[in-house]
């Protein structure tokens, strides 16, 4: 039975454009750089795998003429997609091939045998751990994923903890210099849960929940993590292996005795932070802070460029005076995830980490760099 | 045994012992003494490389007959008369003993005859015993021969090498003296053979070029600068025609022909970066300071010499090599083969582009990128570059298309740029949050105690952990901007301290910092911003000497435009 399907040219571009960042980029198994589309019961759905992660989008602004199923590689169909003008495009299997039409515009791509697809990203309702909304759950990935290391090495991991205790879900990730907490309630729960999710799943989980009203369940198994984005138009569903190691034991990171406290304007000291970086380079990428009652004076250096000097208002600074360094990126990149108004610094000492907070959900801890 | 007085020919044998080791010893102080006297023509002539005989012939000032003796009398000489004048020796003899010892071992004739005498008269001192003034038919000048050298000195002629070795010192000493004088006409025969033939040159540059080798004349830097009573002339060579040994550096201290440990680290420090560390830049060095700061009476060879601002002229002929290098447009030329009849444009790239291809590791396929371009300095409007097979930057220039190594670029970039912050003060050190734990194949505790004060320069914070693993607390800044793994960072910097033991700070300094620059910088295949280029490229005209890596390999070469043309059939 040969597929044929007419979709709205907007809403299938943006599906195989979530679709098509599943899929590998480099790998020796054509079908693992495909996308799966199968036509049935008024719906197109896309499926689409690397191996590791899995993701099947279903979309409903379809008009189904016949069932059925091909496997395409998905930067070529994404990309003629993308570039149609029309409103609608009609996809229509001829064997293992697709032709694609627009009103001016026909294209044919030769495809797979759809029974090599690998399997499709499946939730199993049986094993739900917790559910959220896809607002919240964005929330708290894009406060914690950012922190996580970029590169994943002996000594670093690239992911983000998962860890539910009752209804008190704690995202968590670290680079070594840093170290994110995003706390978020979530709506079902008991018991208590840990695991690692890699940032590619999250970086994917965050593209599905542009919906933040839709529900999300989600299931978490021996090795694998599920998700289900239960979005009115376009319910998604993500399938991810879980990376395996221990994660550092974040709480003992988190510093206790921090002496010195203080309370500043989140947009203030963004902006101090970006005019202050400003002169700073590669292998000096450090902006000092002084602090003292009611200012706060950000300074940097280049040997071969110049300084810069910025002073903001801090309020409730107690302590003696003092000073420290940070990579200013690090500071920047934990005011871009918060909208709070006021964030909380706390620190000890030049040599101690920093503490960033903003309100109850988010807390930073930052290594300092020393001179 | 009785103490005695040893005899006069026994002293001066002993004294020759230090003066006169070989031929080539001899014919640098009779051509000294020749040089003395004013003379602009000087000839040697060797028998057996010396053994059998040495000639020196010249149209000095000559010897007035009733001095003869005198001239090959020990510590007589006239150009020394008290004990102040060796605190400004100008000439190159002065402790009157060269005739002397020479004679002392040998067979020595002197015979002379001064410009306005009417004749000539000779003496001959056979091994200590000191003839009688004769009458003798001879030319204006003076002409020395000594035969037998160390007939009767076993010891010393069995440390003699063969004769063609010895006529290669002979050789090297006639080419200091004569590029110490240019004006000078020099002439070498051995065994009745031409062997250096230097008619006087007009300029010192000539008579280099003559010396060094005419394939250096367009590769010859003139240097010169004078600071604080120091005064440097001379020319260095590009970095492309190092040696691999020294043989090429001609060091004159005052006129002298030297030997200097100082000098040579001077020119090495000088040329840090452009060349490979085993090789030695082509110079020819003319020192010039107050007689007065300089004992040359260290040694009687004079080879050595004690500078009393030895740091004052280091200083001096390492920033004026410096600033010659840098002001000179070093960038080597991309060899192109010769044009043939029918030109195969398959070939014309040369091993350059071809060779380099093999090694593109299995990346993306070979993409050729944006062009695109940027003001870089202000003289030139704009700077046409692009990224081809996310290796190599093309940037135009006037003179034609440099190609750049973008990994060497960038890894030269850095190395200065670290270097110049460790000068001011240690590298800010990110803080890590949990150790990072790295094993090592020797005792922990001792490699941490030996790496510890370079460590702390360069922002890495060590400890031991166990007894073969160590915590790093903190690590480089730049290194972790540039994402480099800090656990094998430390591993190899282990590695490396063992091997460098006994390096002194600032070699083992530059050897670490060059690892950070080629571990931190972009790696070929790596892709690069448009934003990434033009500040590599900004840099590269910042940085003194972009033209080579650390190791001194090439970051940039050119094509020019008279050799594009020449091979597409244009000119």
């Amino acid at each position: 039975m040969a597929l044929k399907v007419i979709c709205d040219q907007a809403a299938l571009a943006e599906a195989l454009n979530t679709a098509g960042s599943v899929v590998a980029s480099r790998t020796p198994s054509p079908v693992l750089t495909c996308v799966k589309l199968t036509a049935g019961d008024g719906r197109l759905r896309l499926a689409a795998t690397d191996g590791e992660t899995a993701m099947v989008l279903d979309l409903d602004r379809v008009e189904v003429d016949a069932a059925g199923e091909v496997l395409i590689p998905a930067d070529k169909l994404t990309q003629i997609v993308r570039e149609c003008t029309d409103p609608t495009v009609t996809l229509e299997a001829d064997g293992h091939a697709l032709h694609i039409r627009g009103d001016d515009s026909r294209f044919k791509v030769f495809g797979f045998d759809p029974q090599e697809a690998p399997p499709e990203a499946h939730f199993d309702d049986e094993g739900v751990d917790c559910t959220m909304d896809a607002g919240t759950l964005a929330t708290t990935v894009a406060r914690s994923l950012f922190a996580a290391a970029a590169e994943h090495t002996r000594y670093a991991i690239n992911g983000v903890l998962y860890h539910r205790e009752g209804k008190r879900l704690r995202m968590v990730a670290t680079d070594g210099r840093r170290l994110a907490v995003a706390v978020a309630d979530c709506g079902s729960g008991d018991g208590e849960t840990s695991c690692i999710i890699p940032a590619k799943a999250l970086g994917l989980l965050r593209r599905l929940s542009k919906d933040p009203d839709a529900g999300v369940r989600i299931s978490v198994g021996e090795s694998r993590i599920a998700f289900r984005v239960d979005s009115a138009t376009a319910p998604a569903t993500l399938v991810s292996s879980l990376v395996e190691g221990r994660f550092p034991p974040f709480e003992d990171v988190i510093p206790k005795e921090q002496d010195k406290k203080l309370t500043c304007d989140r947009e203030q000291l963004r902006s101090a932070i970006r005019r202050a970086s400003l002169l700073t380079t590669e292998e000096s990428r450090s902006v000092r802070m002084q602090f003292e009652s009611k200012q706060l004076t950000l300074s940097s250096h280049a040997p071969e460029m110049g300084e810069a000097e910025v002073t903001i208002e801090v309020k409730g600074y107690e302590g003696d005076a003092m000073e420290i360094g940070f990579n200013p990126a690090y500071i920047a990149d934990a005011l871009k995830v918060i909208d709070d108004d006021d964030i909380t610094l706390e620190l000890k000492a030049s040599n101690k980490p920093g503490l960033l907070r903003a309100g109850r959900d988010f807390t930073y801890v930052l290594m300092p760099v020393t001179v | 045994m009785p103490i005695r007085m040893l005899p006069m020919h026994v002293v001066n044998q002993i004294a020759a012992g230090e003066v006169v080791e070989r031929p080539a010893s001899v014919v640098k102080e009779l051509i000294e003494n020749a040089l003395d006297a004013g003379a602009t023509h000087v000839t040697v002539d060797l028998m057996d490389g010396g053994l059998e005989s040495i000639r020196v012939r010249d149209d000095g000032d000559g010897i007035v007959s009733d001095e003869l003796p005198l001239a090959i009398a020990p510590h007589a000489t006239s150009k020394v008369e008290t004990a102040e004048d060796l605190d400004g020796i100008a000439t190159m003899g002065f402790r009157g003993e060269a005739l002397a010892s020479i004679g002392s071992v040998s067979r020595l004739e002197v015979v002379s005859r001064p410009r306005d005498a009417a004749a000539g008269a000779k003496i001959v001192a056979d091994h200590g015993d000191i003839g009688s003034v004769e009458a003798a038919a001879s030319p204006p000048g003076t002409c020395m021969t000594v035969g037998r050298l160390f007939a009767r000195v076993p010891a010393r002629r069995k440390f003699l090498r063969t004769p063609r070795a010895e006529t290669g010192r002979v050789r090297r000493v006639i080419r200091d003296l004569a590029a110490a004088h240019p004006g000078v006409h020099f002439v070498m025969t051995s065994d009745g053979v031409t062997r250096l033939e230097l008619p006087a040159h007009r300029t010192l540059r000539d008579r280099l070029v003559a010396i060094l080798g005419r394939e250096l004349a367009d590769s010859l830097i003139e240097i010169e600068a004078v600071r604080d009573g120091v005064s440097v002339t001379g020319v260095v060579g590009t970095p492309e025609t190092a040696r691999p040994a020294s043989t090429h550096q001609i060091i004159c201290l005052n006129g002298r022909p030297i030997a200097d440990r100082a000098i040579k680290q001077a020119l090495r420090e000088a040329y840090r970066g452009l060349i490979e560390p085993s090789r030695h830049p082509v110079a020819a060095l003319f020192i010039g300071v107050d007689p007065s700061r300089v004992d040359v009476n260290v040694h009687p060879a004079k080879t050595e010499v004690r500078l009393r601002d030895e740091r004052l002229i280091f200083v001096v002929i390492r920033d004026a090599a410096r600033e010659a290098l840098k002001q000179h447009d070093l960038v080597p030329t991309m060899p192109l083969p010769e044009v043939t009849m029918s030109p195969q444009p398959r070939q014309l790239f040369g091993s350059g582009l071809t060779a380099t291809e093999r090694s593109v590791a299995p990346t993306p396929p070979p993409q050729t990128s944006h062009v695109a371009s940027v003001p870089v300095d202000g003289v030139r409007p704009e700077v046409r570059w692009m990224q081809v097979h996310d290796m190599w930057l093309l940037v135009e220039d006037e003179h034609g298309v440099v190609v750049v190594d973008q990994h060497a670029l960038h890894e030269r970039v850095l190395f200065e740029q670290v270097l110049e912050r460790i000068g001011e003060s240690p590298l800010p050190a990110q803080q890590l949050m949990v150790p990072v734990a790295v094993d090592v194949n020797s005792d922990a505790a001792e490699v941490v105690t030996a790496l510890t004060p370079l460590a702390r320069r360069l922002g890495l914070d060590i400890a031991p952990l166990g007894p073969s693993t160590l915590a790093v607390h903190a690590a480089p800044v730049l290194l972790v901007e540039r994402r480099v793994d800090i656990a094998s960072f430390v591993e190899d910097l282990v590695d490396r301290a063992v091997a460098m033991q006994g390096a002194d700070d600032e070699t083992a300094l530059r050897d670490v910092v060059d690892m950070m620059a080629c571990k931190a910088a972009v790696k070929a295949g790596d892709r690069l911003s448009d934003r990434e280029i033009r500040d590599l490229l900004e840099q590269r005209e910042a940085i003194e000497r972009s033209t080579n890596c650390p190791h001194g390999r090439p970051t940039s070469m050119r094509l020019t435009l008279d050799d594009l043309e020449r091979h597409f059939g244009r000119s």
